[in-house]
């Protein structure tokens, strides 16, 4: 096995961002071969669970390269249908380097006698079957496959393809747009087994104590760790596969769901072509100019929507785009609320709302109310605010405003359904 | 009157806690006064020539006893024992200190009061005809529906930065004391064929530097689509409005500049689609709120009426207030009272504490508990029974509240001018104060009659110049204060705006002008029953013009 000791340099060079233009949404086995083959040949490796979605990335791998390494977390504490998923996946995708990593016994010993310590520290737990035993292992590749998805926990927020982790490592997410139902059409096309568990209820499968059943329509990963306030597995690691944090925050200016986040998207430039551009946010009169090299675009893209700007005018396309982004020029200039609302309420679109410009902690509140979900922020007083969760708001409202909000809050005369 | 619940309790004070922060942060050197300058305005303070200005709203005029105490209160410990009554149906503190305004909004609070929305670019405090709920010509009482709007547009996160401030007036009597045609949006009650009372909408009115009387955009919006009648017109001035100068993003403007059949095109588009939505009022909600507003449970009464011709032989004083200081209310035996603000000499609309601790006893004992704030700076007891009326006039006179000018010549709307205003060019509070000495004589004042006469200190018009049967506007001019005269404007149904009749006067000259101009009057009318403003409809501005500037 090649043990390299070079940091991603040429991924550097070539620029994460412009890495993840790259590919189209769905291009799964293009992101990681060009990873594998490309970027980082002989330098990556991947974690699995060998859960219920797992096959989906591990017959992603077998096509690529059925050697790469493919690391799984034996803690010891396994449903022992998943070991003998384990073995179904290894050959009947052909998979010939799977390594099975185990806890240090003394550490189990000394900390986990009983057996039990899942149940009253479970982080404490996950460190010594999870991450200790993987730390020796990050250390021996720049890149990793993770089977992370953007829809399946509500931190995860926007994921690009290629991530630069904190220490300097790449994170590959191949599956970063697959939603469930592509997991699910994925498994029919190419004749997956399934995990024995998942026709059972189990949705989301990691270790015997720590996984339950998740009821229909229930985020699929709240099985893990029900009842305990923790949805991911130690500070640098990830079930699925993530390692080290991504990173720092400081420098997203993308608030989303709660955190700053990594934009895959970019600013429209002059001299950029419709036809070909991805991840931008085209400005609506030169979506209008050129709305059929638009629809024609295979890409991802987005819309910028300036005041003055008819909305109305692109109702009909606003399906096209994954983020509509509202430009407000000053704060006081009110005319994107009402752009928002008619995107969220008249038109109904669900996509990525966000507003972009002089964007600062007093208005926020009446933004998010007028229906846009995301910010770009970089007026440091508000992004400090928003860290902190504390932006000057009252809680209390009358007007009936937005889609998610017929709420408590408003009148008792206008507190009604749709 | 309406009485908070729970929520309106816990939405002020959310926002007198978020406040009190922002306070705190701006004392303690955290926030600039560039990043303080939008928060505090959307809380009410202003940064005067001279010290802050808090200003709190009264909404559709309406205040009862506990309200006013506090009121007094504040005026007495936190500013300099009085306040100032505005045209807008507010009261205003000339110089409460910053660290105490988280105090007295706290104050405030527990009197279900606040300063949100008293100024900046949002929808501002709705008025009223301060003798809803009371006056015999109502068709009805207009402030259920006021208390509604008061909850739509409070804090409403789509017009919360709009083109510019946004004023809404209504009236439910034909005879409008509200000024409805010269507000952003006035509400008129009226009936439709089958006899159903809603509401005919006006557009576009204003004052400021370009006077627009409002125009009929809707003539019936039933009371179950008026908040989405009302939120399509806003979300069409919102987003076409000019913002590229402040002097012209009025909604005025744009129904000017774009033209009324465009502008009511656009809304009844809009309208066609939130029509039927989630901001339709249920009968039931209107009801539950008019039920605060029921008319209080009046005994009945022996004496109906009262002689004022006999009054006027015995006591000339009381004789004159009974003769214009009543309006006729709809419960036989009862009268609404107008407490004049307006002394001869005094500053229009000023109120000392202990003269707002003696009105707030006066409606408690005689007024069914209720208050009304007027938008000529008067205050009203609205439900005032005939026999009481020798009472209460003794109680007014020991607090120097007697005077019985309302409506008249010294009656007049002054904004603060230069003695307080930073946008100022010239000094108002001391031409009225010479104009009501030059006036101050009772029987002058009765002779001349019906006469309103409005003062502002520059363009902006706050004194509601334009409006005033002679307006007067203070000027700059080659560095020193001119004043312009204009005739024949009228805020009531027969709106007219005022017209200039020639150069302006210094400042020692207003006072003989206008005699000047009312000795004219007085010399032309048909009969003392005709007022001045018939008179100069009739007439026409020649006379008055010649008589002030000779007829070269
Ligand atoms: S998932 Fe549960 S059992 Fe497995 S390592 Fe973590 S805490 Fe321990
Ligand atoms: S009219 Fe002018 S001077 Fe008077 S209060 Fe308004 S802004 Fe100030």
């Amino acid at each position: 096995m090649l043990h390299s000791e070079r940091k991603p340099d040429k991924l550097r060079s070539l620029g994460i961002l412009a890495l993840n233009g790259m590919f189209d949404e769905m291009d799964a086995v293009g992101v990681l071969r060009q990873a594998a083959a490309e970027i980082l040949p002989g330098d990556v490796a991947i974690v699995s669970s060998f859960g219920a979605d797992s096959a989906v990335l591990l017959h992603l791998v077998a096509q690529v390269d059925p050697s790469l390494p493919v690391y799984f977390l034996e803690t010891g504490k396994h449903f022992a249908e998943t070991l003998a998923y384990v073995e179904t996946l290894k050959s009947q995708l052909g998979l010939i380097n799977v390594i099975a990593i185990h806890p240090d016994p003394a550490d189990v010993k000394r900390f986990d006698p009983n057996g039990d310590l899942w149940e009253t520290d479970p982080d404490s737990c996950c460190h010594i079957r999870k991450t200790e035993p993987l730390e020796p292992i990050t250390e021996q590749f720049g890149g990793w496959v993770t089977g992370r998805k953007r829809f399946q926990t509500k931190e995860r927020g926007v994921l690009p393809h290629f991530e630069l982790t904190s220490d300097d490592r790449i994170k590959i997410n191949p599956l970063a747009y697959f939603t469930d139902a592509d997991v699910n059409q994925y498994k029919i096309d190419h004749g997956l087994p399934e995990h024995p568990l998942f026709a059972r209820g189990y949705k989301s499968i990691g270790c015997a104590p720590c996984t339950s059943v998740v009821a229909e329509g229930e985020d699929p990963r709240a099985g893990r760790w029900r009842g305990l306030n923790k949805k991911e597995c130690g500070i640098h690691f990830d079930f699925n596969g993530a390692i080290a944090s991504p990173m720092s925050a400081a420098k997203f200016t993308l608030h989303k769901d709660g955190a700053f986040i990594a934009d895959p998207f970019h600013a429209w430039e002059d001299g950029d072509d419709a036809a070909s551009a991805r991840y931008k946010h085209i400005p609506l009169p030169v979506f209008l100019e050129s709305r059929d090299a638009v629809l024609a675009n295979p890409h991802p893209m987005g819309l910028l929507v300036s005041p003055g700007d008819a909305i109305e005018s692109v109702e009909a396309d606003l399906g096209r785009f994954a983020s509509i982004a509202i430009k407000f020029p000053a704060f006081s200039d009110g005319r994107g609320y009402s752009t928002a609302r008619l995107l969220a309420e008249r038109y109904h679109y669900a996509n990525e709302i966000r507003a972009v410009g002089d964007v600062l902690q007093d208005q926020i509140p009446l933004m998010r109310r007028c229906g846009i979900n995301a910010l770009v922020v970089t007026h440091e007083p508000t992004r400090q605010a928003l860290v902190e969760n504390r932006l000057p708001e009252v809680a209390l409202f009358y007007q009936p405003v937005g889609v998610t909000e017929v709420p408590v809050g408003t009148r008792p005369y206008l507190r009604r359904a749709h | 009157m309406y009485r908070y619940d729970e929520f309106d309790a816990a939405f002020v004070e959310g926002r007198t806690a978020q406040f009190a922060d922002q306070v705190k942060r701006r004392l303690s050197g955290e926030l600039s006064e560039d990043q303080f300058r939008p928060l505090r305005l959307m809380n009410g303070l202003y940064l005067q020539l001279h010290a802050y200005m808090l200003r709190v709203a009264v909404p559709y005029g309406t205040l009862n006893s506990r309200q006013m105490r506090k009121l007094a209160h504040i005026a007495r410990t936190y500013d300099r024992g009085y306040g100032h009554f505005t045209t807008r149906q507010n009261i205003q503190y000339n110089w409460p200190r910053l660290k105490d305004i988280p105090v007295i909004l706290g104050e405030l609070a527990s009197v279900e009061m606040h300063a949100i929305q008293t100024s900046g670019n949002c929808i501002r405090n709705v008025t009223t005809d301060q003798f809803a709920g009371a006056a015999l010509d109502e068709i009805i009482d207009p402030r259920p529906v006021g208390e509604i709007i008061r909850q739509w547009s409070s804090l409403h996160p789509e017009f919360s930065y709009l083109p510019r401030k946004f004023k809404i007036a209504i009236t439910g009597s034909p005879n409008d004391r509200a000024a409805i045609r010269f507000h952003d949006i006035g509400l008129q009650a009226a009936a439709n064929a089958a006899g159903d009372v809603g509401w005919e909408v006006w557009v576009g009115g204003g004052l400021g530097r370009t006077p627009m009387i409002g125009k009929l955009i809707n003539s019936f919006v039933p009371n179950e689509h008026l908040l989405a009648y009302l939120e399509s017109i806003m979300r069409v001035y919102n987003r076409y409005g000019r913002r590229d100068n402040k002097y012209k993003a009025r909604i005025k403007i744009l129904v000017h500049e774009e033209g009324l059949e465009t502008i009511k095109g656009q809304v009844e588009a809009e309208f066609a689609e939130v029509r039927g939505g989630v901001l339709t009022l249920p009968s039931e909600e209107l009801d539950r709120i008019s039920a605060y507003f029921e008319p209080p449970a009046f005994p009945s009464q022996s004496a109906t009426r009262i002689d004022v011709a006999r009054e006027l032989i015995l006591d000339p004083a009381y004789g004159r207030w009974l003769e214009h200081n009543l309006n006729s209310h709809r419960q036989p035996g009862y009268a609404s009272v107008t407490i004049s603000l307006k002394p001869v000499g005094g500053a229009p609309g000023d109120a000392t504490d202990a003269q707002m601790d003696v009105v707030a006893d006066l409606a408690e004992r005689y007024s069914f508990d209720e208050l009304r704030v007027t938008h000529e700076q008067n205050l009203v007891l609205p439900h005032v029974a005939i026999a009481d009326l020798r009472e209460v006039y003794d109680a007014l006179v020991a607090s120097g509240l007697a005077e019985g000018n309302a409506g008249l010549i010294t009656d007049m709307i002054c904004c603060p001018g230069l003695d307080f205003c930073a946008l100022a060019n010239a000094r108002s509070i001391p031409i009225a104060q010479a104009i009501s000495h030059k006036f101050a004589a009772p029987e002058r004042q009765a002779e001349i009659g019906d006469l309103k006469i409005k003062i502002s200190g520059c363009i902006n018009a706050c004194g509601h110049h334009h409006v005033g049967h002679i307006g007067i506007l203070g000027v700059e001019k080659k560095g020193g204060e001119l004043y312009q005269i204009t005739l024949g404007g009228d805020a009531t149904q027969d709106a007219s705006v005022g017209k200039i009749l020639g150069p302006g006067f210094e400042a020692d000259k207003v006072p003989g002008a206008i005699e000047t101009l009312v000795d004219t009057y007085i010399a032309r009318r048909q009969s003392a029953d005709e007022t001045f403003i018939a008179a100069y409809r009739r007439l026409g501005e020649a006379p008055f013009k010649e008589a002030l500037y000779g007829n070269g």
